[in-house]
């Protein structure tokens, strides 16, 4: 019996995934953004976003838009092959449901 | 199954296909984000609409054009960065499309400066070079996008074009005009502020 892959736990996760999901689709995007579209708080984003940070899937920077601080996650290409190396397994796993 | 269960720590087939569908509304809801323009469209073919009938009904003609492209510039600078302060994001396609649109915007902004100093201005080659080239914005981005919604648009810029070149009267190419913003802006315009408002929004309710 071939084995079966196994999923990536830091991607895996909800909020995670679908913060990796949404960077898919942008060049970059700050916290309240993501806050927005997850419909998440601040603190459970935060911790999440640091998860992904330490897993070198996301690069963070702080900086200004004017006079308000803003940080910028952006997608590493480590990011996108675990995002890539996530979806793979979840196809291999659910065969012909994707 | 009972192996693909074990060995995911618990994860269900159920979970799973719940994590694909995450996927799918969260990149089509970053998609989203990057694709409110329906309104830019509409905008411009109102100021066409408006420029072409300032030079028929009012006075100094001449202005018309460049004073309606002007605010129309102006405009689009004021609300892409309120949109950009209030977080939108841009994405690698949205910001190539948009530079087909900018420079289509400054070609034909120095075009029409140029044309109307230089005493062509009423010239109905003059009309159909602007509708070639919107038309040609239009096409790009649906070759882009691979969108024929927007390839329609572009058609009936080209169309129109063409139609502009074989006009004997100043009317018939006023009127070419106006057809060419009203089914190549306002109209697509409008049909993509639709789709932007039915597009549906997701949110990650369960946490981590």
């Amino acid at each position: 019996m071939p084995e079966l892959p196994e999923l990536d736990p830091v991607v895996h996760g909800k909020l995670r995934l679908a913060v990796l999901s949404l960077l898919t689709g942008v060049e970059e995007a700050d916290f309240t953004w993501l806050r927005e579209k997850t419909g998440s708080t601040d603190g459970n984003l935060g911790a999440q976003m640091l998860k992904l940070e330490e897993a070198g899937y996301v690069a963070m920077e702080k900086r200004f838009a004017g006079r308000k601080p803003q940080t910028v996650y952006r997608m590493t290409v480590e990011g996108r092959e675990a995002l890539a190396g996530y979806v793979r397994a979840l196809r291999e796993l659910l065969g012909g449901a994707l | 199954m009972n192996d693909f269960v074990s060995e995911n720590g618990g994860t269900s087939r159920e979970e799973l296909v719940q994590r694909v569908a995450l996927m799918e509304a969260m990149i089509a809801e970053g998609r989203r984000t990057t694709a409110r323009y329906g309104w830019m469209f509409v905008m411009w073919g109102l100021l066409y609409i408006a420029a072409m009938g300032w030079t028929v009904y009012l006075p100094m003609r001449n202005f018309a054009w460049p004073v309606c492209i002007v605010v129309g510039l102006l405009l689009g600078v004021v609300v892409r960065m309120r949109r950009k302060r209030a977080g939108a994001m841009e994405s690698q396609r949205s910001r190539n499309i948009g530079a087909v649109w900018n420079g289509m915007g400054i070609a034909v902004s120095l075009y029409v400066v140029a044309a109307v100093w230089g005493g062509h201005g009423s010239e109905p080659v003059y009309v159909a070079a602007i509708m070639f080239m919107v038309g040609m914005a239009h096409g790009i981005s649906a070759l882009i996008l691979r969108w024929g919604a927007q390839g329609a648009a572009a058609a009936a810029w080209w169309a129109c074009g063409v139609a502009c070149c074989f006009a004997t009267t100043v009317r018939e190419i006023e009127e070419l005009y106006v057809v060419a913003a009203f089914f190549g802006m306002e109209v697509f315009g409008m049909y993509v502020m639709l789709l932007e408002r039915r597009r549906p929004t997701g949110a990650v309710q369960q946490h981590a």
